[in-house]
């Protein structure tokens, strides 16, 4: 879980790259994009890599989920939690679930969609209002699966010390903020008409 | 501190034994002093039902001085009661409001079947000790105390971990059924001292695999067990017996 998740986030954050030059201009983008598609081997092999990673993830998740709810056989007439602010951990699953529908359609449309380049694609898409909102609510998902995720994984890990506790816990604010911002301002970017 | 009485209403788990379904039974209890114990307040509702010639609830018990890790309820949803860093033995009436409606249920888990009413059977904590949690110690004269320096910060690390009373509340409140505070507070406490290195990888395999195989559920990090904890036992000691695993398990 811990190990998929971490090689996740390094693809969020080449992917949260790769996106940044949409910032600049559509045409950025497509070079971008042409540029990744000249080398077919590094495409075909992070893209089957990272499929891989994703399965990896979702199915320990899965069996972590049933596992778990096994174990709890028996649940409590009085449902509390005495953790403040454990919304995050406790919903990982549906955040993962929203994630993964995102993920799905997302592929659907960018990878196998019918359109002649990637820069028209995306134009095309956050033209909706809709469309756009969707991607803005998975984002917030996300943001929301990496604040526990982010600081579990760490943990998971064995990365727990008075010393760095404090800088992980603020790093566990920051970076799903950092990730919303970037990939949720581009649909907000083309929906204000400001994108080119 | 002034001491006055309070009403209560009480929905307590009855179970007659193991194989039976239990269920709630709903108990009023009037005039209990503010200066009681949650203990000495069941023991007055015992006494009530005893003279009634009505069932006891069962309930374990042994020290009442938050020690010795028997006693132990969920009540109102979280073990040990609402206050943090306290037994139940140690959780006093005047936490409670006149008029307060008190659930109290059994130490819950897959690993913890219940024996009769709030009486869980907490052996499987057992089991994960025999599995490791031990030191090998030559006999012979009694070892002078400070032949092997430990080095403060080790020293108090230790302490922390040992601090743990075994009660079982930590399995009681985590959403998963996980004994992981437990399992990492017993692992942390022999393998930060000199004393237990000598076992030291076989204990981490050992003690997490039977932890594993009595039922238990996996840690998700959902920080509950800690939150609970009468003894504060940080999760720091969860990632120190993730470390200790992932070493035993990669370089044997």
């Amino acid at each position: 879980m811990a190990c998929s998740g971490f090689l996740l986030i390094l693809f969020l954050c080449s992917h949260a790259a790769g996106n940044a030059t949409l910032f600049s201009s559509v045409a950025l983008f497509q070079a971008y994009a042409d540029m990744l598609h000249s080398h077919p081997l590094i495409v075909s092999m992070f893209s089957k890599g990272l499929l891989l990673v994703f399965i990896i993830h979702i199915v320990t998740g899965a069996l972590l989920f049933l596992q778990n709810r096994r174990a709890r056989s028996q649940g409590y007439k009085v449902q509390r939690r005495a953790v403040k602010n454990s919304q995050a951990s406790a919903t990982m699953i549906y955040s993962g679930l929203t994630i993964l529908l995102f993920v799905l359609l997302h592929t659907y449309v960018v990878s196998f969609g019918n359109h002649k380049t990637i820069g028209e694609t995306i134009v095309n898409l956050f033209s909706s209002f809709f469309v756009s909102i969707f991607y803005i609510v998975s984002f917030i998902g996300l943001a929301i699966h990496l604040s526990h995720g982010f600081w579990s994984m760490l943990q998971t890990f064995g990365i727990n010390h008075p010393r760095y506790n404090s800088f992980i816990q603020r790093l566990s604010y920051l970076m799903p903020i950092f990730f919303l911002l970037i990939f949720g301002s581009i649909p907000l970017l083309f929906l204000f008409g400001t994108g080119q | 501190m002034s001491t006055k009485s309070i009403d209560l209403t009480l929905e307590i788990w009855r179970q007659k034994d193991s194989k039976s379904k239990g269920d709630f039974e709903k108990y009023s209890l009037e005039n209990i002093s503010t200066g009681m114990s949650f203990l000495e307040m069941l023991d007055v509702l015992n006494e009530n039902l005893t003279g009634r010639g009505l069932d006891p609830v069962a309930f374990d018990h042994d020290c009442r001085e938050g020690i010795c890790g028997m006693c132990g309820a969920v009540i109102n949803g979280i073990a040990h009661g609402p206050e943090p860093e306290t037994t139940l033995c140690q959780l006093h009436m005047r936490h409670f409001n006149d008029g307060d409606i008190l659930v109290i249920e059994p130490f819950r888990s897959r690993a913890f079947p219940i024996h009769k009413d709030l009486i869980t059977d907490r052996s499987a904590l057992d089991r994960i000790i025999q599995a490791g949690g031990y030191v090998s110690v030559n006999t012979g004269g009694t070892p002078d105390g400070n032949a092997i320096p430990i080095p403060s910060a080790t020293a108090e690390s230790a302490m922390d971990a040992a601090a743990c009373i075994g009660c079982g509340a930590c399995v009681a409140s985590c959403p998963n059924g996980a004994a992981m505070l437990f399992t990492g507070a017993k692992i942390s406490q022999l393998s930060l001292l000199p004393q237990g290195q000598p076992e030291r990888k076989e204990r981490a395999m050992a003690m997490v695999t039977t932890m594993d195989k009595e039922g238990f559920g996996n840690c998700t990090n959902e920080r509950e067990c800690e939150a609970v904890c009468p003894k504060r036992v940080s999760i720091a000691n969860i990632a120190r017996m993730n470390r200790e695993f992932v070493k035993a398990a990669l370089l044997g």
